[in-house]
């Protein structure tokens, strides 16, 4: 039967937005591998609404496994149905998001079925042989690995906010393939309580433009002038680790694996190496600006546009050359 | 009550390096230290241990000089050591490794509960906690706060999702990470470092816990590393350089044409 099956979690608010990535990922390689787009979920009768919609994101094909024991996550209960669905459709991918529940989840259906597992990808391409090539970042060692799975089907876990989300279509619909369960497997988990706890907001991962500074600006009063551009191009500041550990501005603001993941239409780093560690927070920007004094610096590789030069004092320039822009066009009047 | 904690040998951070050749991570030094987050699994199961009873044996798969590690988890409050060592492992991804831990805890039977790190500082996969439940067939729960035991023989974890906690119910045996940063991991203790010296951990090889041979291993892992590289990029970059307010002007152009400012 096949398929590029991905994990649908949900919670309170619907869907975690990880599966509209996971989304956007199997759409384009489902393609190559001449598969069928398809999530599934599992959960009760409340969610058949929402399954309806990921029509419109360009899925293919919902699966949805129907339960009242299916009402909340359960590793030992859902892998067992994972599992018992694997066996039964044989699809050839199977991608979860790296989320709380998707590392506990994947690895349970990987060891249940004794697959191959790729943990945490930030990259994918697919070879001459149909191959799934699942690349990852090692952070202790500042390399990637690419690598690839010798069982079906081929799983991964994702890492959030990398891959752009799918966009809803204009057209798009179609019924979800209801699965309802006469019986489940016994979990030997109960949940007693849940007890939220506030996602910490940063206005980072959500911004369209993001300026960031690192070490090569060398004082925090330097650093500071961020801000003021960050204000001008409605953005927000980012910052790599070791300038926050300098002090010279909080850690929510601190972007990489030890931070937050941005994906800005528009990335100025100012003074900033590119260790991976940082990279990988920022790898889904789409306009990358480096300024940097050395052309040779692993970001100014990375860099669609690589400004040469003395960050401090490129950027206060650039402040007060956008400034004169923005006051020509609102005073012009 | 009987726990078993994991604990990982990984090299002290900093003494790896990538072969340019062979794409081989290479080993600088062979200085091995326990797995960072493993400590937190450990100082858990020994207030556990003080707590309610019982003991802690200390499990670490890894080369024959992992023991002065095991040594220090004796000092750390671990009671018995067992070092799974055997060349039979050398290549194991998470699958192979956790099949190799399940079959050497069963060995060790009968437990309570396995307690192990959030993730490794190496191969940071966090997968071989709920890879081992499952070889077991037995619940996982990850990334675990607190674990009290609650009335009849029940016992309530407390564990971390994104946007919430959980607390949930479960009836050992059950395998359980530990989230890194709960506790506060105590300093070894002068007695059991003397102690300890005249302590060997029973040492067991892959046939002895009854490892079929296919499973284990390079030849067991179904994942397969093809190349690890340093990200380099070629693109269609632009490159400016040049005075301060030339390269400015050029910028602020470039960005102007694009829409981006
Ligand atoms: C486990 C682990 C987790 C980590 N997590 C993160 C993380 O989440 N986020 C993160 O950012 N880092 C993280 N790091 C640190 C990371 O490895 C790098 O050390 C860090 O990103 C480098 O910061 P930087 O670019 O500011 O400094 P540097 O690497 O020192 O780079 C400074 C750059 O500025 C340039 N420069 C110097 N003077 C000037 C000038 N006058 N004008 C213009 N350019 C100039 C230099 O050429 C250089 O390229 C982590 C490290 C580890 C080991
Ligand atoms: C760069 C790199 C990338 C890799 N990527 C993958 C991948 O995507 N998929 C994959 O299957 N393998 C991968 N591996 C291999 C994997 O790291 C090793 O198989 C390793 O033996 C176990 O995985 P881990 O270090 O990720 O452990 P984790 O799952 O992160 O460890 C969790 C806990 O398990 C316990 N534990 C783990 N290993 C041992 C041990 N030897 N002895 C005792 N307790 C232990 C510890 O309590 C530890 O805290 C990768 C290795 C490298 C170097």
């Amino acid at each position: 039967m096949g398929g590029f099956w991905i994990y649908g979690e949900w919670g309170e608010n619907g869907f975690h937005p990880v599966v509209y990535e996971l989304i956007s990922v199997a759409r384009r390689l489902a393609p190559k591998l001449a598969e069928k787009v398809t999530v599934v979920v599992l959960g009760t009768d409340d969610l058949r609404e929402a399954a309806r919609e990921l029509f419109r994101y360009g899925v293919e094909k919902v699966l949805l496994f129907i339960h009242p024991e299916l009402s909340y996550f359960r590793d030992d209960l859902y892998a067992e149905i994972l599992a018992a669905a694997i066996k039964e459709r044989d699809p050839s991918v199977f991608l979860f998001g790296a989320t709380a529940e998707g590392q506990a989840l994947a690895p349970r259906v990987a060891g249940l079925l004794g697959l191959g597992l790729t943990a945490h990808c930030i990259a994918f391409e697919v070879d001459d042989e149909a191959r799934l090539i699942q690349i990852r970042p090692s952070f202790g060692e500042n390399v990637m690995a690419k690598i690839v799975s010798k069982t079906r089907p081929q799983m991964a876990t994702v890492r959030p906010g990398v891959f752009p989300k799918a966009e809803p279509q204009a057209s798009g619909e179609g019924e979800p393939e209801e699965i309802r369960l006469s019986e489940v497997p016994k979990s030997v988990l109960r949940r007693r309580a849940v007890y939220p706890v506030p996602r910490k907001e940063s206005p980072l991962s959500e911004a369209k433009v993001v300026v960031a500074g690192g070490r090569g600006l060398l004082t925090k009063e330097n650093f500071e002038k961020l801000h003021e551009l960050a204000k001008l191009l409605s953005g927000a500041v980012g910052a790599t680790r070791p300038v926050c550990h300098l002090g010279w501005i909080s850690e929510e603001h601190m972007i990489g694996v030890s931070g937050e993941t941005v994906a800005p239409r528009l990335y100025i780093g100012f003074g900033i190496s590119g260790a991976l560690q940082h990279t990988v927070g920022m790898e889904g920007s789409e306009v990358v600006v480096a300024v940097n004094t050395d052309p040779e610096a692993t970001l100014m590789q990375r860099a669609d546009i690589a400004v040469v030069g003395d960050a401090t004092r490129i950027l206060p320039l650039l402040i007060r050359r956008i400034r004169e822009i923005k006051e020509g066009r609102d005073g012009a009047s | 009550m009987n726990l078993i904690v994991c604990l990982k040998p990984v090299p002290e951070p900093g003494t790896v390096k990538v072969d340019p050749e062979t794409h081989t991570l290479k080993r600088a030094s062979s200085e091995l230290i326990i797995n960072p987050p493993d400590r937190f699994a450990l100082e858990m199961a020994v207030e556990l241990k003080e707590r309610y009873g019982g003991k802690v044996t200390a499990l670490m798969m890894g080369p024959p000089n992992a023991v002065p590690l095991l040594k220090e988890a004796y000092a750390l409050g671990a009671d018995e050591l067992v070092l799974l060592s055997d060349r039979a492992f050398a290549g194991s991804d998470t699958l192979a490794t956790s099949y190799a831990l399940a079959k050497a805890i069963q060995k060790l039977s009968p437990f309570d509960l396995v307690l192990m790190g959030k993730a490794s500082i190496d191969g940071e996969t966090a997968q071989v906690g709920p890879e081992t439940g499952a070889w077991l067939g037995i619940p996982s729960i990850t990334q675990v706060k607190t674990l009290v035991r609650g009335e009849n023989d029940a016992w309530v974890a407390r564990r971390i999702f994104e946007d919430f906690e959980e607390e949930v119910e479960f009836s050992p045996p059950a395998v359980i990470t530990v989230e890194p940063e709960t506790n506060d991991p105590r300093p070894p203790s002068l007695k059991r470092l003397l102690a300890v010296r005249n302590l060997e951990p029973q040492v067991l090889s892959a046939r002895q816990v009854d490892c079929d041979p296919t499973k284990t291993g390079l030849s067991g892992s179904p994942t397969q590393v093809l190349d690890v590289f340093t990200p380099t990029y070629e693109g269609k970059r632009e490159v400016l350089s040049g005075e301060p307010e030339e390269v400015v002007e050029k910028l602020v152009s470039i960005l102007r044409e694009r829409g981006l400012i």
